[in-house]
């Protein structure tokens, strides 16, 4: 593979983190309902989700796949991809394990190994939607969608990326903004070696667009201020009451 | 919005009109068209591109100083606002276009008579978007354009309750965003990002760009003071919607 300096790092980074992965991903396999990331607002509430059965579907930096099963489950043919081979190595044990099989590929969002015009649906749940370059990957989503297929991205809240602490990184995020928001692209952090990107509200609407796509939706998700705290402890469940702690965004493939 | 909000802001906007319009009267009283609190050229910003020939509504024109430059420019611009007070002001500096006395959800014109519905911070902020939002989709023929300027959702949480004062910091909740009063100010409105998408969607409306202002280094603006234009050179303070009507 021919990788970006942030993917090679992210690649190193995810194999790492895998193992720490495989638990999370065994009760997210095991769940019957489609919830969104850390807030774990259920799809049902939300509606973001468009039409899946027999439809081509792409999940772009799928991890352990869980997103992938959920949608294989309603009917989509789905496809992994995934940077990291040993986060597909537990996504291929979950497959296994839940007597379900769909093509799991390794390679980067930045340069997509499929033909034109080959997908319903490109979807990701802090996959490339965060990891990979959304300037690099969204020009290589549009590529490989249908006319009238859809991207629906899950990435972290804007207010949440302005307020993250970044040196006590066991902190959740607090009120203050600690770095601005014009100029918000790539973002390494003091903790690790990975990079992640992140967008204003106008820079996503202008990168959708310019790659042909028709920006249907921003769900702005809310936490429930009683659920118990999320693993990764970015936002206490008060703060994602409050404020936007996730985000996802639909466009559709007009031409 | 309610028909009290809208009474309430146009008996404010009558007792406000003579004082506004002389305190900003250097800043917007300008040879080219230029968007918001620190007068950035459309010529730049190229938000609402040709004009000629085009049936324009400035929707809440205060002063109408926008669509007399637009007038210029060879479009047919109407000038709305719910304010008489405004709306005089706007006949002494030369408008010889129609200005029309109406409340935002009580525009006076059949449906699809505008090719551009457009306010640089007018009704889109000062009324309920759950009336400004259908009234122009109602207003705009097919392919048409809805443009305004707003003071940005994000800016809205930083302001300190106790003094007038923004700063980095969240002093209120994002979700409910909704109506906004201060003392003796004209009620103002907003909704969450999202919640602006929904609304434009459920009306047929596309929204083709969003464009956050970020004031120019040495900015300066009768609407802002200096500590307030730090603040929005490294937050949006203000942003402007470009919306295409697509049914």
């Amino acid at each position: 593979m021919d990788l970006s300096d942030h993917a090679a790092r992210n690649r190193a980074e995810w194999n790492v983190w895998a193992a720490d992965y495989v638990d999370a991903g065994r009760r997210n396999w095991s769940a019957d309902r489609i919830t969104w990331g850390m807030t774990r607002v259920p799809e049902d509430d939300v509606q973001v989700l468009p039409v899946l059965d027999g439809r081509g579907v792409l999940e772009a930096g799928c991890g352990t796949a869980y997103v992938s099963a959920w949608l294989a489950r309603r009917g989509a043919r789905v496809t992994g991809i995934d940077v990291s081979d040993e986060q597909l190595a537990t996504a291929r044990r979950f497959q296994q394990e839940f007597g379900l099989e769909f093509p799991l590929v390794h390679g980067s969002a930045e340069s997509l190994p499929f033909d034109d015009e080959s997908f319903d649906l490109v979807v990701s749940e802090y996959g490339a939607s965060i990891w990979a370059d959304p300037y690099v990957w969204i020009p290589e989503a549009a590529r490989v969608l249908r006319p009238g297929g859809h991207i629906v991205l899950l990435v972290n809240g804007t207010l949440l990326v302005l307020c993250l602490p970044d040196l006590d990184a066991d902190l959740p995020a607090g009120t203050r903004f600690l770095r601005p928001y014009f100029g918000m692209h790539r973002f390494e952090w003091t903790e690790d070696d990975s990079v992640d990107f992140h967008l204003g509200y106008g820079d996503w609407v202008a990168l959708f667009r310019a790659n042909g796509f028709e920006v249907e939706e921003l769900v702005e998700l809310r936490g429930d201020p009683d659920a118990a705290p999320s693993r990764h402890n970015l936002f206490t469940p008060a703060w994602a009451a409050q404020w936007p702690a996730e985000e996802i965004w639909r466009a559709r493939k007009t031409a | 919005m309610s028909q009290p909000d809208a009474e309430l802001n146009r008996r404010r906007w009558d007792a406000l009109s003579d004082e506004y319009q002389e305190r900003h009267r250097e800043m917007l009283g300008r040879a080219e068209p230029r968007w918001g609190m620190w007068q950035i050229p459309e010529s730049e910003l190229l938000i609402l591109g040709d004009v000629s020939g085009l049936d324009v509504l400035e929707y809440g024109c205060g002063a109408a100083q926008w669509s007399i430059l637009l007038a210029r420019q060879g479009a047919r611009p109407v000038g709305m606002d719910n304010s008489a007070r405004q709306l005089e002001h706007a006949r002494a500096a030369g408008a010889d276009f129609p200005l029309v006395h109406a409340a935002a959800g009580e525009a006076p014109f059949p449906d699809e008579s505008f090719d551009i519905v457009f306010c640089d911070h007018g009704a889109m902020t000062f009324a309920d978007p759950e009336v400004t939002v259908p009234e122009v989709a109602r207003l705009l023929r097919p392919e048409g354009l809805l443009a305004f300027s707003h003071t940005t959702p994000l800016s809205q949480l930083c302001w300190r309750d106790d003094e007038e004062v923004i700063d980095p910091e969240l002093h209120r909740p994002y979700f409910g965003l909704g109506r906004v009063e201060w003392e003796d100010e004209p009620v103002a409105f907003t909704r969450t990002q999202g919640e602006w998408f929904k609304l434009f969607r459920a009306r047929g409306l596309t929204v083709e760009r969003l464009q956050e202002v970020q004031p120019p280094d040495g900015a300066v603006s009768t609407y802002r003071s200096d500590q307030e234009t730090d603040w929005a050179r490294r937050w949006p303070m203000e942003q402007i919607w470009a919306v295409r009507k697509w049914t």
